[in-house]
């Protein structure tokens, strides 16, 4: 609303216009707001409380106030710092997978062929399927003797050792990757599906009439109309993967010596395996931390690239 | 013309590889819940479904919880997507329609709600759920996923109510109807599809949620089937063909209702990282 008629509006709700008081749109906000700040804020308050205290869960009223021990003690930790690099390394791959994935597919289905509608619906079957059965199924795929996969690779001569996949320190991470991204793709491929349906058919006609080559186009005028979308979807997929949970924590709980140890897990196994859940605020802090310096950043970035083109 | 069918070809066979792979684990699900015993522990496997197999599927469905998992599943589904709807209609109509102080801090509340991982809130929803009962408890459950869904549901919500023009509303007014009787009569008839859409992203959002059911539940009947399904896993008592078969049915209406608010659903979801 401009701020005309924002003062009208006011002016208004002064008169007792049919418009409603200046407090109408409180009132249609408050039921909301007021369960988001009960479930969401005050308990993001009290985790940043916890995380300067030690704090046992089966016993959270004697809690001892310890300042930033807890921080000095997850950063001092060879653990905390392989959980750090894990989470970097996951975080990464993730996005690159499935960004890079996801904009192929989209390319191949934004053109016209036999059964195209059908296609697209079947492609994001991954995306609709439920964590818990991807973790299952992936797992059973998995198996060390009688997984598809593990048979599979065992046909062109590939032995991932008796234990298996996920017990395997070097193999577990891929596989939680490529689950991952197995399930991540079809969601950035139809976002970027729709984004290049707004790519102007004729421009690219036309530039291909005059002989321009196919990758030449792409670049000159595909990926300019799709860029935005692209940097969108990355942070999206930043902020998801930073906070994913059951399909790491089903498939290996973070291990096999904690090469799959990412931070959401680190600190549920802190709160609910060790009990301790001051320490496991202070690895959520830093997480949330993570969270904005990648949300602002971004910002920063976009704010930069708008400048940057006239 | 050669060169352009050759393209054609490589991009058919492209898409097919692609289908393949998105849809293999869950056929493959569907496979295995249908295959014998002798099959299943076989050197080399079997890639078709035995159809006259079908039995273990109502077998998994009535021995066993499954039902009593599927049920409160549903109760928890049914309970987060009727609050989350309540609490977001008006609040997607004031963002929509009202300009107010503070309303820059409410759109940064709802980002931020994007950015927390459930595994951190379980931690002070854990105790807050100690002190008022609300541990081993649906409803508890209910109250936990609507906070997760509802910026979510909001967000749809109120790309649909940006899309009606505002004369409807203003003829209305001026007729002398009330800020709540115009959401009542005007808006809400006309975004109805979004409020379907809406529900189906809050119904699933509770269908398949893990770590609060995981952790606020102690009480196996209370269990729903995300908790029970993700139980056998390294489990020994149970048969994989009868843990595949219902994960099969726990899959399957997910499936085929994102297929239907696929749209929007990815409207709403990119506008929650875009305007926040």
């Amino acid at each position: 609303m401009s701020a005309d008629a924002a003062i009208t509006a006011r002016r208004r709700g002064r008169r007792k216009s049919p418009l409603g008081s200046r407090w109408t749109p409180y009132l249609f906000l408050l039921p909301a707001a007021a369960y988001i700040v009960l479930f969401q804020a005050i308990p993001l308050v009290q985790e940043a409380y916890l995380s300067f205290t030690r704090t046992n869960l089966l016993n959270p009223t004697r809690s001892t106030w310890i300042g930033l021990d807890n921080y000095v003690d997850i950063f001092t930790s060879s653990d905390f710092q392989q959980t750090l690099l894990t989470t970097l390394v996951y975080v990464l791959v993730c996005v690159i997978g499935a960004v890079g994935s996801g904009l192929v597919v989209a390319l191949l289905l934004n053109s016209d062929f036999p059964g195209r509608g059908v296609a697209r619906a079947l492609v994001t079957v991954p995306w609709a399927a439920p964590g818990i059965a991807t973790a299952l199924i992936a797992t059973w795929m998995l198996n060390a003797q009688y997984g598809i996969i593990t048979q599979a690779l065992r046909a062109i001569g590939i032995d991932v050792g008796a234990s298996g996949i996920l017990d395997n320190p070097q193999l577990a991470l891929v596989a939680i990757l490529a689950t991952t991204i197995w399930q991540l793709f079809p969601f950035v491929a139809v976002v970027l599906l729709s984004a290049l349906q707004s790519v102007p058919a004729e421009l690219v006609e036309a530039a291909e009439m005059d002989g321009a080559n196919r990758r030449w186009v792409f670049r000159v005028v595909t990926w300019q109309v799709i860029k935005p979308t692209v940097g969108l979807i990355a942070l999206l997929m930043t902020i998801w993967s930073l906070r994913r949970f059951e399909l790491i924590w089903l498939m290996t709980r973070g291990g096999p010596l904690g090469t799959t140890r990412t931070l959401v897990i680190d600190l549920y196994s802190q709160a609910f395996d060790s009990k301790q859940i001051g320490a496991a605020a202070a690895i959520g802090m830093v997480g949330i931390l993570i969270a904005l310096i990648v949300v602002v950043g971004s910002r920063f970035v976009q704010s930069a690239a708008e400048r940057s083109t006239p | 013309m050669r060169a352009s069918r050759l393209g054609v070809t490589a991009r058919m066979i492209g898409v097919l590889v692609i289908l393949g792979i998105a849809v293999f684990p869950i056929y493959w699900m569907l496979t295995t819940a249908l295959t014998s015993d002798a099959d299943l522990f076989a050197e080399t496997p079997r890639l078709l479904p035995d159809l006259t197999r079908l039995h273990v599927f109502a077998e998994a469905l009535t021995e066993g919880p499954t039902l009593i998992w599927l049920a409160n599943s549903a109760i928890i589904a049914v309970g987060t997507t009727v609050l989350s709807i309540a609490l977001g209609i008006p609040l997607a109509y004031a963002l929509s329609r009202f300009s107010f102080r503070g309303k820059i801090a409410v759109g940064l509340l709802l980002l931020m709600t994007q950015m927390l991982p459930e595994a951190l809130m379980v931690v002070p929803l854990f105790s807050l759920y100690r002190r008022f009962d609300l541990l081993d408890s649906l409803p508890g459950l209910i109250l936990a996923n609507t906070a997760f869904v509802l910026p979510i549901v909001a967000l749809v919500l109120k790309g649909a109510i940006d899309g009606i023009p505002r004369e409807l509303e203003e003829a209305a007014r001026v007729d002398g109807t009330r800020p709540l009787g115009v959401l009542l009569r005007i808006n809400i008839p006309l975004i109805a599809p979004s409020i379907a859409a809406a529900a189906v992203i809050a119904f699933f959002h509770a269908w398949n949620e893990y770590v609060f059911a995981v952790t606020f539940i102690f009480d196996k009947a209370l269990q729903p089937a995300s908790v029970g399904l993700a139980g056998f896993i390294g489990e020994q008592g149970t048969s994989t063909q009868t843990i595949m078969a219902v994960a099969f049915m726990f899959t399957l209406p997910a499936v085929a209702f994102y297929l239907f608010a696929q749209k929007y659903v990815v409207a709403g979801m990119t506008a929650g990282a875009v305007k926040g």
